[in-house]
């Protein structure tokens, strides 16, 4: 039997939100957040599912050498907080070759990649990451 | 109505950080519990709190509190172990002086204890990558010290400072920790060595960052003094809250629930920020030790590295920070760290060797927090005789 790491339900049931980025709206006042949460600010409980935009600007990083386990051969990893139309996501920023040419302000786009991956024959977890749409 | 009572520190002792192989978590907190057991002789214990963050992920072990407890002879002694990150401590203290205050238990012991060593750092790693909103930080490779990082370069950004401008924090505890016996890290360290430093996470070196020690510290809160001479009492106490997902934050360089924590602790207390002269924070690393002084009012935002630089909070002055030199000297052991900074402010005010320099002091104040502003406690102890 494979020792299986990673946890099947605690992925898929995240998959909304780890392949689309998609908050909830407030029904009431219109707040929108990322990650969904159950009550707004306002007091609401009534939301609707809100797909964040997929082009944004960094606002934040830092290049994270020192890493858990499963990002062990993919270090360093770039570390940044991506303002997606007003909502902030932190993720990981990729497609870098050089990092000294990262700044905030500078235009990223959502892209879908593999997360991590559980040996040779477990499961791959995938998500959302950043890419800077001019060359870096 | 409840009929409160004081709250006093009668015991106190601290098993120095290292990296103690020989011991599990068993003998490490034998160690300190032990000692305060001793020095008490014979009070009747009403609860141990425990104060761990990551035994399940460490020692693979929970009910942690039940195990230790009959290790050390006490099986029929409720042992709770408080898990709140590498804040677990000031919560543990908390949860004991309530229930001393509320007058149910006459004395309590409080024990922090935690193996970071039992595991390989990748593996630490990921221990401490559960103390950020898992699901959507840390699945994706995020760290406290990439969270602390990006505080970092705010900070910077914010008030014009280079990296060499905050290397003085750890410049500073490394001092503080070279005349400081029960330090882990007890070398001075000049500008060069922290700037040749690895980098752990961009603009951050390891020079920011406390290290990971295993480590036990304990006390016994008592509703009575059992001494007449320097007597410490729990002035006030609070805790704040702010947990949120990283990117909800509108600013990573002000901490509200160390505010928070810090204003209910001084309206407890009846005492203003200016009232302190001893303060211990939680530098797991420098910029949040930064942080935690401008957040609780005792610096101005923006202005720690430069009264650092300054040697404005050095011993001798109205105000003195991280006397012990902080976690960055002391170690930093996952959720019994607050314990390290509480049991060093009772050595500071009661001036026990190697603290005896400080001369009489009043007033202290301990700063714990998990994770990035997730929970904070702030301790106000006063010597009152």
């Amino acid at each position: 039997m494979v020792d299986q790491r990673l946890s099947i339900p605690r992925y898929w049931r995240r998959m909304p939100q780890y392949y689309r980025l998609e908050g909830v709206q407030c029904a009431k006042c219109g707040r929108i957040y990322y990650p969904p949460r159950a009550v707004c600010e306002c007091g609401s409980r009534e939301f609707k599912p809100y797909q964040l935009p997929t082009v944004g600007k960094l606002i934040n990083y830092t290049i994270l050498y020192s890493v858990p386990a499963e990002f062990e051969k993919m270090k360093p990893l770039i570390i940044g907080v991506v303002d997606l139309g007003g909502i902030k996501v932190v993720g990981q920023i990729v497609d870098c070759m050089n990092p000294e040419k990262l700044n905030p302000g500078m235009e990223v786009e959502v892209v879908f990649r593999m997360v991590k991956m559980d040996g040779t024959y477990g499961l791959i977890n995938y998500g959302y990451k950043f890419r800077p749409i001019e060359n870096c | 109505m409840f009929n409160t009572t004081e709250v006093y520190v009668v015991a106190h002792s601290l098993t120095p950080g290292g990296r103690h192989y020989e011991k599990g978590l068993k003998e490490l907190f034998a160690d300190s519990f032990l000692k305060v057991v001793d020095q008490v002789g014979n009070v009747n214990l009403g609860a141990i709190y425990i104060a761990n963050a990551f035994s399940e992920a460490l020692q693979d072990q929970s009910v942690l509190g039940a195990f230790l407890a009959d290790y050390v002879g006490l099986r029929r002694v409720p042992a709770i172990r408080i898990e709140s990150g590498d804040g677990s401590s000031g919560v543990a203290i908390l949860e004991a002086y309530n229930m001393v205050r509320a007058g149910i238990y006459d004395c309590v012991a409080v024990v922090g204890v935690e193996k970071m060593h039992d595991v390989t750092n990748i593996r630490l790693n990921k221990a401490l990558a559960t103390i950020t909103d898992y699901e959507y930080e840390g699945f994706f490779g995020i760290t406290p010290a990439a969270q602390a990082a990006m505080a970092m370069r705010e900070y910077m950004l914010k008030y014009g400072y280079d990296y060499e401008d905050l290397a003085i924090w750890p410049i500073k505890m490394h001092e503080r920790g070279s005349r400081n016996p029960l330090a882990y890290m007890r070398k001075q360290a000049s500008l060069k060595d922290v700037l040749e430093s690895e980098v752990i996470a961009d603009p951050l070196r390891l020079y920011d960052a406390a290290p990971a020690v295993d480590g036990s510290a304990a006390v016994i809160l008592c509703n009575k003094p059992i001494k007449n001479d320097a007597v410490i009492k729990i002035e006030g106490i609070g805790i704040g809250a702010y947990g949120t997902y990283l990117g909800q934050r509108e600013t990573l360089t002000e901490l509200y629930s160390v505010r928070d924590a810090t204003n209910m602790a001084l309206n407890m207390a009846h005492v203003s920020i200016n009232d302190i002269n001893l303060a211990e924070v939680h530098d797991t690393y420098s910029i949040l030790g930064i942080l935690a002084l401008e957040s609780m009012g005792l610096v101005r935002p923006g202005e720690t590295p430069r009264l650092l630089s300054m040697g404005a909070l050095d011993v001798g002055n109205k105000l003195v920070v991280n006397a012990s030199g902080g976690l960055k000297s002391m170690g930093f052991p996952g959720g019994a760290s607050g314990m390290y900074e509480f049991v060093t402010m009772v050595m500071e005010l009661t001036n026990t060797k190697p603290f005896d320099s400080l001369g009489r002091v009043e007033r202290g104040i301990v700063q714990d927090m998990a994770g990035f502003d997730l929970v904070s406690t702030s301790i106000i102890l006063k010597r009152v005789s």
